[in-house]
This record gives structure tokens, sequence and C-alpha cells, in this order.
């Protein structure tokens, strides 16, 4: 008997076990819209949408929303894979820029936000992000635009009045209106600041600045890369380089520990400062307030990054999806986070509201961010951007990863770039 | 044979304190918060932000899902290997069949086939059952392994006298009802040991969970940690966090069963 | 009928029992290892519907790729130094916990204990100890005046820091296996041969080693198949960017696993590629194992 009931509880043990496993990764929610439903949105970084999701729980109570949050490079690459698989994708996915071209030439696998109705909004929209959320043959939309990234410079005041440069943002802006000129006050900077200290954070983002300046980057219109033949990009690429060798690089890898920590720290004085970028100074170093402030670009005006999101085919509830998204992207939505954040709309009409350009923060010593960020959106000329952007940049990034950490002098590190990028073609 | 030295004794216990260091390391900076960072000279104390952090965690990913979706899969896979293993073992050992060797020959073959040969056909087999994405494509892939039923057949030809099943039989008791009345008891101590390899392999299983569980709400542990450790929110302190939390289970196990399962690996090597 | 019966049952049962586990088997151990075979002589992208037969040409490609050289390499190189350092400690530790010591039991725990704790938790704290800025190992080569190394740009450096893991983890456990193994030889040749005056060394050399041969035999190749295959190590040191997968911008900590990962399930999802790169990885590891199995024998009748 004893041996019968162990015999019959390792069974149960067993069959309970694969059971309970079974049933747990069932999907169970299909059906009315009464019933509790719960929407993912799957994100890189925080973009502000916290105290957006409870003003939308207000008017519609049955839906549930989690937030899966993971860093820019894994971020995009799940997504592929989830995408590839057809599985693992949230209802809601953000796409930054770099890969946004990679997923519109596949809208098969996304929802189409013009059977939603999303065609009547489109004058709303800065009409080249616009463009960007839709695919390739241009049939279907596959995401609405939340930010868009006109790019500044954040600098720290108390670095550069220890290296005895100018502190007051027109006469910082003032010294670097060519991206030659902001490498020279790198080596001045150098020069005075002591060991320890550098000039900037990571040449990989002072590269992609620069490229996304131009008139075309690392593609051209007809989807070729043309990294070896566009000679804006090696340009860009040669005088980062020159800006390593001078030491201005702090070599940190963007999105590591150390990075995050090096904002707090003060180990580099100057970043380039997409929109979205404050966001990520203010949280990484909220003891620096009031040291850091914000000067124009050099190199004239360029987007950089913003975002999209997108609908995966996946995903069960297409309409709440559509409803919360459309409601993230919405005037009021955009213009809130912008002021939370600091992720910029990409709504023109937000562009010469009051609230927006009278808006200053204390944190960056009260400069007049809506403004900046509103002229540097009027300004910006789009780029085309490519299928694989993303894996171009990041190929160019390790090339420039290479050169700082010592392992390959530059015209080697070039050469073995245009053959990874060959093999993404 | 001589005892050891003083000198020895003290080389093994700087050995101990190497095993034990850097898991004590790892509580240290799970007890600091993350400003402690980049603190000269860095801490060897603990702080007082353990909890604060185990919060964090929680509600960085859904951590607590992924400890039981790992104990739902080490507890069923740890189950049937040693089921299935039992089941096999005593076949191999105690049964006489036709094509017996060359069966035995088989599965000490596929002991030495590296399990990420298989990786990308077994993806490709669980797209076509619609796996991908649940705790199902980790588990049955595990549910049998060539070391356990090695292991049994091994443990069986041994520890199992011939004597008693023969006087089972002379009972009238099937193979069936012997090997629930014999066999099984018989090879508990073996059982247990088998169970608990199993169990930690499976739970520190990495690879194959991170390539087929996507969504956080399937992860295992493991995945969950290497999700922590390059997650947006760039924070030694919460990575270490997750470190513990996902160790803390196999370190209780361990102190429970370790004597155990010292016991089982000489054992395991010496007929190995 | 009671007796057909049982003839039936003695006939059919050994059968029935080993089935569940070679059905199991088949289908996801031996059906994927020859479906390998099968996918890796096409150009089988995830992304893509069709798949042609392309006969040899992914296992061409692969030949011709230095990045698949550089992975070899790398595999190699941590394999060497991980492997042989963890072997040597854990026959000495073995052969002092073969003597008579005190606390018997809490040191055969402490050894155990690294190897319960799992390869990415091992991975996640060594990162830590070897970060370049803010790493307890900088700090103590940078208080000991001898300089900060950057663990992860350096190919020798980020090698040694993976190895290191990798020793950390094992070497407890092929402690216990050598001690087993140890204990097995008879006590009185160490007794004749400290009588003859051999020293403590000697007796390791002479007598013991080649004692444990079957054992040592064992643990070097398991070892070496476990080296060959190292994948979360170097996946959780090299962080998060976009890259990861390569191992470190210059490639230079990528691992066979790494690359096969790489080609399989990022870019492209090239499952044809993977597949060969997952062929040539186990008649690699099939040839490891061999030189070993025949060094290790070797060592043996040169003593």
């Amino acid at each position: 008997m004893r041996t019968l009931s162990r015999r019959a509880g390792l069974a149960a043990v067993l069959a309970l076990s694969l059971l309970g496993v079974v049933a747990c990764s069932k999907d169970s929610d299909t059906g009315s819209s009464d019933e509790k439903i719960t929407l993912n949105v799957g994100l890189f970084g925080d973009f502000g949408f916290q105290p957006l999701y409870e003003e939308f729980k207000k008017t519609h109570p049955n839906v549930e929303i989690k937030e899966r949050i993971a860093d820019f490079g894994a971020h995009h690459q799940n997504l592929a894979a989830h995408l590839a698989t057809n599985s693992g994708a949230a209802d809601i996915e953000a796409v930054e820029l770099a890969y946004i071209s990679q997923f519109t030439s596949q809208p098969g696998k996304f929802h189409n936000l013009l059977d939603q109705g999303a065609g009547s909004m489109e004058s709303q929209w800065l009409p080249w992000k616009w463009q960007q959320g839709l695919s390739t043959d241009k049939k279907s939309l596959i995401g609405l635009g939340t930010d868009v990234g006109g790019m500044a410079m954040c600098y720290r005041t108390d670095l550069f009045a220890k290296a005895g440069l100018p502190t007051e943002r027109d006469k910082v802006s003032a010294l670097w209106p060519t991206w030659q000129e902001y490498v020279n006050v790198g080596k001045t900077y150098q020069s005075k600041a002591g060991k320890g200290a550098y000039f900037f954070e990571a040449s990989g983002n002072m590269f992609r600045a620069m490229v996304e300046q131009g008139q075309t980057g690392v593609y051209d219109n007809s989807d070729k890369i043309i990294v070896g033949e566009n000679p804006d990009v090696k340009k860009a690429w040669d005088l980062t380089v020159d800006a390593i060798k001078a030491g201005e690089s702090a070599k940190l890898a963007a999105w590591t520990p150390e990075w995050t920590a090096a904002f707090g720290k003060g180990t580099f004085a100057t970043i380039v400062c997409p929109a979205w970028m404050t966001a990520y100074i203010e949280g990484n170093a909220k003891d620096a307030a009031g040291k850091w402030d914000v000067a124009t670009v050099p190199g004239g005006s360029g987007n950089m990054g913003g975002s999209h999101l997108v609908l995966p085919k996946q995903g069960k509830h297409p309409k709440e999806a559509y409803e919360l998204i459309k409601f993230l992207t919405s005037s009021e939505s955009q213009a809130a986070v912008f002021k939370k954040t600091g992720n910029f709309p990409s709504l023109p009409k937000l562009y010469d509201d009051p609230s927006i350009t009278g808006f200053s923060k204390a944190y960056f010593n009260n400069a007049p961010i809506g403004k900046i960020f509103s002229d540097a959106a009027k300004a910006v000329q789009p780029q085309h951007m490519g299928p694989k952007t993303g894996d171009v940049m990041t190929a160019i990034g390790q090339g420039l990863g290479r050169i700082e950490q010592g392992q390959q002098q530059p015209d080697a590190a070039w050469t073995q770039v245009l053959s990874d990028v060959a093999k993404l073609q | 044979m001589k005892s050891l030295g003083k000198v020895g004794h003290l080389i093994l216990l700087g050995v101990l304190l190497l095993s034990i260091f850097p898991i004590y390391f790892s509580f240290v900076v799970a007890s600091q918060d993350n400003s402690a960072l980049g603190k000269v000279p860095p801490p060897v104390l603990p702080g007082a932000n353990i909890l604060d952090n185990i919060q964090r965690v929680f509600d960085t990913v859904p951590f607590g899902q992924a400890l039981i979706n790992s104990l739902l899969v080490s507890a069923a896979v740890s189950v049937s290997v040693v089921l299935f293993s039992t089941l096999a073992g005593f076949a191999f050992a105690k049964l006489r069949f036709r094509g017996r060797t060359a069966a035995l020959v088989l599965v000490v073959a596929t002991m030495t086939v590296p399990p990420q040969l298989g990786i990308i056909p077994l993806y490709l087999l669980m797209i076509k059952f619609e796996w991908t994405d649940s705790l199902v494509a980790v588990i049955f892939p595990a549910l049998v392994n060539a070391f356990g039923v090695f292991f049994m057949t091994q443990f069986l030809r041994e520890a199992l006298p011939t004597e008693l099943l023969e006087a089972g039989r002379v009972d009238g008791c099937g193979n069936h009802r012997l090997f629930w009345h014999v066999v099984l008891p018989a090879a508990r101590p073996a059982a247990a040991v088998l169970g608990m390899l199993t169990f930690l392999g499976t739970w520190n299983d990495f690879i194959w969970p991170l390539l087929v569980l996507q969504s956080p709400e399937q992860q295992t542990a493991q995945v969950a940690l290497s999700t922590l450790r390059s997650g947006y929110v760039q924070d030694y302190s919460l990575a270490l966090t997750g470190t513990l939390l996902a160790t803390v289970p196999l370190l209780v196990v361990f102190g429970l069963l370790g004597k155990q399962l010292i016991g089982g690996i000489m054992h395991g090597a010496v007929k190995g | 009928m009671r007796a057909r019966f049982y003839r039936f049952d003695q006939a059919t049962s050994p059968y029935l029992y080993i089935l569940p586990f070679f059905v199991l088997f088949g289908i996801f151990g031996l059906y994927p290892l020859g479906y390998t075979a099968w996918v890796s002589l096409h150009d089988w992208s995830l992304l893509s519907d069709e798949h042609p037969f392309v006969g040899l040409k992914n296992y061409g490609e692969l030949l011709a790729d230095p990045y698949f050289w550089n992975a070899l390499r790398n595999t190699i190189s941590i394999m060497l130094l991980s492997t042989v350092p963890q072997l040597i400690f854990a026959i000495l530790l073995a052969n002092m916990l073969n003597r008579k010591i005190r606390l018997q039991t809490l040191f055969r725990l402490g050894m155990l204990l690294p190897n319960v704790t799992s390869v990415v938790a091992v991975a996640v704290i060594f990162s830590q100890l070897f970060g370049r800025d803010f790493g307890l190992i900088n700090w103590i080569l940078e208080t000991l005046g001898l300089g900060r190394i950057d663990w992860q740009a350096g190919t020798a450096s980020s090698h040694i820091a993976i190895a290191v893991m990798i020793i950390w983890r094992w070497t407890g456990y092929n402690t216990l296996i050598f001690l087993a193994a140890m204990q097995a030889v008879p006590k009185d040749l160490y007794e004749a041969a400290t009588l003859d005056g051999a020293t403590p060394m000697q007796q390791l050399r002479r007598i013991t080693l080649p004692m444990i041969r079957p054992t040592l035999i064992f643990t070097v190749i398991i070892s070496t198949i476990y080296g060959m295959q190292i994948f979360a190590e170097p996946q959780v040191f090299a962080g998060s960017n976009a890259g990861a997968l390569s191992g470190g911008n210059a490639r230079q900590f990528q691992t066979l696993t790494l690359y096969l990962v790489e080609n399989g399930f990022s870019k492209g999802f090239e499952f044809g590629y993977a597949s060969a790169v997952a062929w040539v990885m186990f008649l690699i590891i099939i040839v490891f194992a061999l030189i070993n199995f025949v060094l290790v024998r070797r060592v043996r009748s040169a003593s």
C-alpha cells in the first residue's frame, strides 16, 4: 500500500507539473470589450508613458497595461526575432528611427493602421515623420510617430568653467559652428582639464549625429548601402577618429553601467543631445541638477533618433492597442511627455504652442529647451533610412570602438567596417 | 596516509574563501544603492538596501514569475528524467532482451553529442509545434537524457540484487509490479542524486531557454537574470540582487542536500 | 492464460521500459542531429519562405570567413586557459583532501559551492569584478600600483577573465571527482613508496596519476567538450550593446557558440549557415576529444 501511494504520488506530480505548465502558457483572453484584457507595451528606456496609462484606463476600465523595458540594442534585436518566429512580441512595440525601415519593409507582420482609420490624422504629423511609418509600398501604415530628435549639444557648465571655457549658452554655441571647431574646442578642453576628464562620452554618438545631419547618410534613396561611396560618411569618420586620437572620448559604450555612472561623476563635459537624450541625462545624474546646460549642435540642424509605436500582427487586441497608441501620440500626450521626460513632439502644431516654446527646465540651468528643440525640429531636413541602418551603425560603432580600445589602426578599422557592411547589403 | 599539515589546511581555507567570496561580494553590492558603485575603496561590507533592491528587481522584470517558471520546469524535468531513466536502467541492468547491448552502446555514444548541435532544427520543430515562447519548449526536449539512463543502469546493476527480482518472479510478479515494488524503492538513493543533479542543471540552463523563450512572462530565472543585466536600468546593484535571488533557492537545496550530492558525484565518478 | 501473459510480459516489457527514452530522445535528440545536416545544405533563412538546396555552399563560405577562424582561435584559447589550470588545481586540491584533514565536510561543501551557482550568475558577478571603471579587481591592481586593465578590450585579458569564470565554477567539481578516484587507490602502494623514501610529489606523479588514469581521461574529455561550447560567460561579459553577440568590438572573445547564435538568431536568421557551423563544431569537438584521449594515454606510458 505504501509503495502504491508513492507510485500514485509520483505520477500525479509529473502529470500536475506538466499540466500546470501547459495551462499557464496558454493565452486565455479573447472576446468582448467588457472582458479584462492586458496590453503589453515593449519599450527601450523610459518613454514617460506611466501617467498616461492611468488616464487611458479611466476611459478603458477593462484594459490593463504592462510595460516591458529592454535596452536599445536588445529591444530591436528581440523584436526582429519575435517577428521572425511569430511569437513573443508585445501588443505595442516602440521602434527607433535607425530600425524603422527594417520593419516597414515587412508590413505583413504588422496591423495596418490605415485599416483602423489612421489616414485622417496624417496632416497632424511632420510629413517626413509620417512617411517613415509607411510601408515601403506605401500601402500600409505600420506606426504612429512619438517623438523626433532635433539635435542640440548638452554640456556641463561647471566643467567648462574649470577648463577656462565660456559657460553661457550663446557663447558656447558660438564656439562650435562646425564639427571641426567642436573637435578643436575639445583639444583645448583636454589640455586644461585634468587626468580622467574627457570632452565627450563615446565616439559613436558624435559620429551618428554628423552622419544624420547630411542630405544622405549610409543609404541612398534606392536602399543601397553607400558607406564607402558617400564622402560625408568618411569625413565624419575621419573627424571622429581625430577626436579619439586627441583623447577626447571617455570610451564609454552607450547603455552600459559605466556609461550610466559617468553622467553622475562628471567624467565627460559634452554629449550630443537630441531631445530624448535629456531624459537620460536627468535620469542618470539626478545630483547634477543645474550643472548641465544646452547649446546648439555643431554643423547645423539635424534629426537623430525618435520613435514610432507599432502593432505587431501577433497582438490579439488591435482595436484597443490602436486606441492606446492614438492616445499616446495625441498632441496632449506628446506635450505632457515632453515636459516630463524631454522627448520632443513630432506634431508641428505644438512647435508654436507657447506652453512648449516657453518651457524651460531648472535641471538644465533653465535653458529654454522648448524653444531650442522647436527650432531644431523645424529646421530638420529628413534623410532616407535604409532597412539595416541600425546594423550598419552598429558595425561602424564597433569600428570606432576598436580604435578607441587600441585594437586597430584607423585604416584597418575602416577597411573592416567596409567589409562588414558589405555583408549587410 | 599522512595527515595534512598546517600549511595545507591554510591553503584549503584560502580556497574555501575564494569559493565563497564572489557570492558574498554579490550580496555586498546587492545591498548597496547604485551610487555606491563608484566609491573608492569599493564597499566590502553589506549596506542596508537589500530589500529596496529586491523590490526594484520585482518591479523591473516579472522575477517572481521567472522563479516559478524555473521551479516548474526543473521539477517536471527532474521527475521525468528520474522516472524514465529508472525504467530504462532497470531494463538495461536486469532484463535480458534482444538488442540490449546495441541499445546501451547507442545511449552511451549519444552522451558525447553536445546539445548545441541540435538547437537549429529543435527550434524549427518548436515553431512547427507552435511551442516557441512557452515553457513546454524547454521541458519536452529535456524530459530524458542519456546520462540519466547510463547513471541508473550502473547503479541498478550493482545495488539491485538479482535474487530479489527472482524471488518476486516466483511469487508471480510481472515486471511492472517488480518495477514499482522492488526497483523503484531500491533506486531511491541514486534517484535522489540524479534528481538533484537534473534539477540543478535544468535550473541553470541558459542558451536554449534564452533562444526559445521570449516574452518576460515565460522566461526562466536565468534568462530574466541576463535581461536584468542587459536591461534598460543599467545598475549593478540591481543585476547582482537578481543574481542572488536566482541563486538562493539553489543554495538552500545545497545546504540541505549538499552532502548527498557530493556523495553522488563521487560515487558516479568512481563508476564512470 | 496467466502463464502466457507472463511470457508475453517478459518479452515485451523491456522494450516498453526503454521506449519512452528512445521515443523522446529520438524526437528531441537524434532527429535534430540529422536534420541539422540537412538544413546545413540549404540557403535556409527563417525570414524567407524559400529554402533552396545549395549543397556545400554554406561550408565553403564558413571556411572562407575569417570571423569563423577567429572564433575557433578564441574558443581554443579560452578552453586551454581554463581547462589546464582547472585540472591542475583540481588534482593538487584532491591530493590534499585525500589526506587526513580537519573540517573535511566543510571543505568538500566549499569545493562544490561555485558549481551550484549558475553560469549566468557567475558571469554577472565576475563581469562586475572585472569591470573597467568600477571593478574590484582593477581597484586592487591600481592600489598595488599595477595600473588598471581594460579586461574586455584586450584579447588576452578578456580570455583570462572568461577563463577565470570557468575555473572558479568547475575546479571544485573536478576536485571531488579526482578525490573519489584517489580514494580507490590501494593505500599500501603509498606505504611502500614512503618506505622507499619517495616524496609526496613523486608519489603523486608515479602512483596517483597513473592509477586514476581512467578518471583523468574522462575529466579531460568532458572539460574539453564543455570548453568548446562556452556561451553564457562571454555573452554576459560582452554586456548589452547591439553587437553583444560579436564578443567585443574586435570579436576578441567571440566563441564558436556565439558565432553560431550570431548567424542563426540575429542577422538574417541564417539557419542553414548556422547549422553548418554546428556540424563543423561537432567535428572539431570530436577531433579534440580524440587528441586528448591519445595524449592522456601517452602521459601514462611515459611514466
